[in-house]
């Protein structure tokens, strides 16, 4: 039996060994094969997309993203990054539906009285402000380049603009192979500095919606740390292994976030603005296993979060891919389960009984425990004859969103009846081209 | 095996031939072997594109890696023996694969062992050397002996290299690549017996005749290949004979005398021509050993004595 052992180990030595002088000699070769323009051109890999997502009765978002990336033959790629968000539509308020119109003011400078720009929302209907209206423009590099024959170092920096807000973040990380470049383990840290410049300025925590006091821009700062082990099993196998563990202090709150104040008989006398603790720290860890066969390929991730706010989460996600005989199209159904506990601070209502001061408050959805399942489909064409380019590929993918509330607090009084849970529906339509 | 006369003359003619079963096959010589490329339902003009592509990176790597040149890397190797030298980053991965074989084989695979060429001399006669003269050829064999850290060389004094025992396997697995980055389409490479295909043609898998080593028409088996790679080693026409002992052309690098008892050729499937190379290759080297070894391999293997 030690005989075989050894002898299967020779055996993945010697594929290991064999791999190593096609893979590191490949970009080269191409290199000497094509002198000139066609050598130069394969280097480089573009990838394209342009999404719309449309949140039923609510938000749409457009969203075109470029990714250039170019190799170096030693091991070395410099990536480039662009988004360009364009959201618009109905987003919830964090208020309650509730028996009688409401009326609320858009987040312009002013006071619900002085307010020019208010919206009213109808008896049983969720609040939401149907101006809402945000773009989002990023950029991002990253490079990574070789240090020795096994170990790369990447670094990356990253701007994301929107009106009320700016985020930069620098990462960088290590990654080392081992076991014959079977094994690679990489450490990466990450900062990101946020700026808020909230519309008509940030508001007082869990002070009253009507008296409008605001501050002026806020900031919060992130750390993240993040430990991965890649082992590929066989040949045909690879997982993957990561925990990570990061930090954010500063301004949390989502400065357009309300909470209705109810009273005894569950009619809205108010609204105060939300509260939550300057500081979140979340670990994660995760586990992400890939399997191919001839004609099909399969990648199955198991997600596992937890933070000190007390939302545990937990995501599955299976891809599938199968491939035409010709290996020139391919299908890949995804479907996405994911569960999320509510914060211990999320409540959908105040009562008016209670003294808010001192205490952590948010109504916001995001916050709450719910579940979601995700259903999608991706259709890719490979466009490598026709284009001369082996990248070349161009796919259409449509997912499906569906979220449901967990242990929603059942309303009394005169929220009874109202759907103040309601479910959220989502579709995404995306085409890419790589090329 | 190529007269130093012909090795000016790399390079040359491509020829397109149809075949049956709707295949177009582009001919040329490299490495002292045919060499082909059969395209699956293609045109000519399809052919002689890739064909071409094939070609030149055949001949490129003969032209850096041949022992009978004298512009090759591997002549500036052997001029500058005894200095550090920087070689290039291809250079570099070949060495670092003969460097992890030699280790995995327990020093049985060793690309400085060619030097024993200079007292051997398969030529089918009754000549054997003086094992006086192999035993003074030994210190200078090991791949041990050399200091190799990517990228700095230094080949010792009097040392030789040769790649010959992986170049024409690299050489297939980089042409395929080359064919597989711009063509989906059935294809097979096919360098003087060790072959490469991508998949199976729609009507039927790829037909593989493995020339049978006492004759030189008939084929000895055909073998059915859907995609993978097949590699051949053993020459039965190399031998030498005396006193009613077959003397084959497989030599142990650590005792510079030909491996007993190994067969005739030995042929394995594997999903890159280059692991099917070292595996035949090695087969041979474990001599009557070598069906034993290749069962402990788990491989797929066509054996002859």
């Amino acid at each position: 039996m030690q005989l075989r052992a050894d002898a299967a180990r020779l055996r993945r030595r010697l594929i290991a060994a064999s791999c190593a002088l096609l893979t590191t000699s490949a970009a080269r070769s191409e290199e000497a094969a094509n002198p000139g323009v066609a050598g130069a051109l394969t280097d480089w890999l573009l990838e394209s997309a342009l999404a719309y997502y449309h949140e039923d009765g609510r938000i749409q978002a457009i969203e075109p993203v470029v990714n250039v990336s170019k190799n170096y033959g030693d091991g070395g790629t410099l990536g480039l990054n662009l988004t360009f968000d364009s959201l618009s539509g109905s987003s919830p308020n964090g208020a309650l539906p509730s028996r009688s119109p409401q009326t609320f003011a858009s987040p312009s400078g002013k006071s619900l009285i002085l307010s020019k720009h208010t919206y009213t929302t109808a008896p049983g209907d969720l609040p939401v402000d149907p101006h809402y209206h945000d773009q989002r423009f990023a950029l991002g590099v990253d490079w990574t380049l070789p240090l020795t024959r096994l170990t790369r170092a990447s670094f990356g920096g990253k701007l994301s603009y929107e009106d009320d807000f700016l985020s930069s973040s620098l990462s960088a990380s290590i990654a080392h192979d081992f076991n014959e470049k079977n094994t690679t383990v990489l450490f990466g840290i990450n900062d990101e500095n946020d700026s808020l410049h909230p519309i008509g300025g940030a508001p007082v925590p869990l002070s009253d919606y009507e008296l409008f006091e605001k501050t002026d821009h806020k900031s919060k700062n992130g750390t993240g740390l993040l430990l991965s082990v890649t082992q590929i099993m066989t040949r045909t196998w690879l997982a993957e292994f990561n925990v990570s563990l990061d930090r954010f202090s500063g301004y949390l709150n989502d400065p357009y976030k309300i909470i209705s104040v109810i009273d005894a008989s569950g009619n809205d006398v108010g609204y105060v603005y939300e509260n939550r603790p300057d500081t979140r720290t979340r670990r994660s860890a995760y586990l992400e296993n890939r399997v191919g066969w001839e004609r099909a390929s399969a990648a199955l991730s198991l997600r596992y979060m937890t933070d000190t706010w007390g939302v545990h989460s937990d995501t599955v996600q299976l891809h599938l891919r199968w491939w035409n005989t010709e290996r020139n199209k391919y299908l890949e159904p995804t479907v996405r389960w994911y569960r999320q506990t509510a914060a211990d601070f999320y409540t959908p209502w105040i009562g008016d009984s209670v003294s808010p001061n001192e205490a952590y408050a948010s109504a916001d959805s995001r916050l709450g425990g719910f579940h979601a399942l995700t259903y999608g489909v991706k259709y890719g064409i490979k466009l490598d004859d026709k284009l001369n380019r082996e990248a070349a590929e161009i796919n259409i993918r449509v997912e499906y969103y569906e979220q449901t509330v967990d242990h929603g607090l059942p309303g009394a009084g005169a929220l009874q009846g109202l759907d103040l849970y309601p479910r959220l529906n989502a579709v995404l339509l995306q085409i890419g081209f790589d090329y | 095996m190529v007269p130093e006369a012909a090795a000016d003359s790399l390079g040359g003619a491509l020829d397109v031939e149809e075949r049956t079963g709707n295949i177009l096959a582009t001919c040329f010589t490299a490495m002292a072997s045919p060499c082909e490329l059969l395209l699956h339902a293609s045109d000519r003009a399809a052919a002689m594109e890739l064909g071409t592509l094939v070609a030149a990176e055949a001949w490129r790597i003969e032209r850096k890696f041949s022992r009978y040149r004298n512009d090759s890397v591997l002549a500036w190797i052997h001029r500058n023996r005894g200095a550090e030298l920087q070689v290039d980053a291809e250079t570099a991965s070949l060495l670092d694969f003969a460097s992890r074989c030699f280790e995995l084989s327990d020093g049985l695979f060793d690309i400085t062992s060619g030097i024993l060429r200079r007292v051997w001399n398969f030529d089918g006669s009754s000549r054997i050397p003086d094992p006086a003269a192999v035993e003074r050829l030994l210190p200078l064999i090991g791949f041990g002996k050399l200091s190799w850290q990517a990228p700095n060389l230094l080949l010792p004094a009097e040392m030789e290299l040769d790649f010959g025992g992986i170049g024409k396997e690299y050489a297939v697995d980089r042409a395929y690549d080359l064919v597989a980055a711009r063509r989906s389409e059935p294809f097979l490479v096919n360098f003087g017996g060790d072959l490469r295909a991508n998949r199976s043609p729609a009507n039927g898998p790829w037909q593989i005749g493995i020339e049978r080593p006492d004759s030189d028409r008939d084929a000895a088996l055909v073998l059915e290949l859907e995609r993978g790679a097949l590699a051949t080693s053993g020459d039965s026409r190399r031998f030498l004979l005396r006193d009613s002992v077959r003397y084959g052309h497989i030599l142990n690098p650590q005792t510079g005398w030909p491996v007993a008892e190994s067969p005739r050729s030995v042929t394995v499937a594997a999903s890159s021509c280059t692991e099917a190379g070292l595996l035949s290759t090695l087969a041979l080297l474990h001599g009557a050993q070598a069906q034993t070894f290749l069962e402990e391999q788990g491989a797929r293997y066509w054996l002859l004595r």
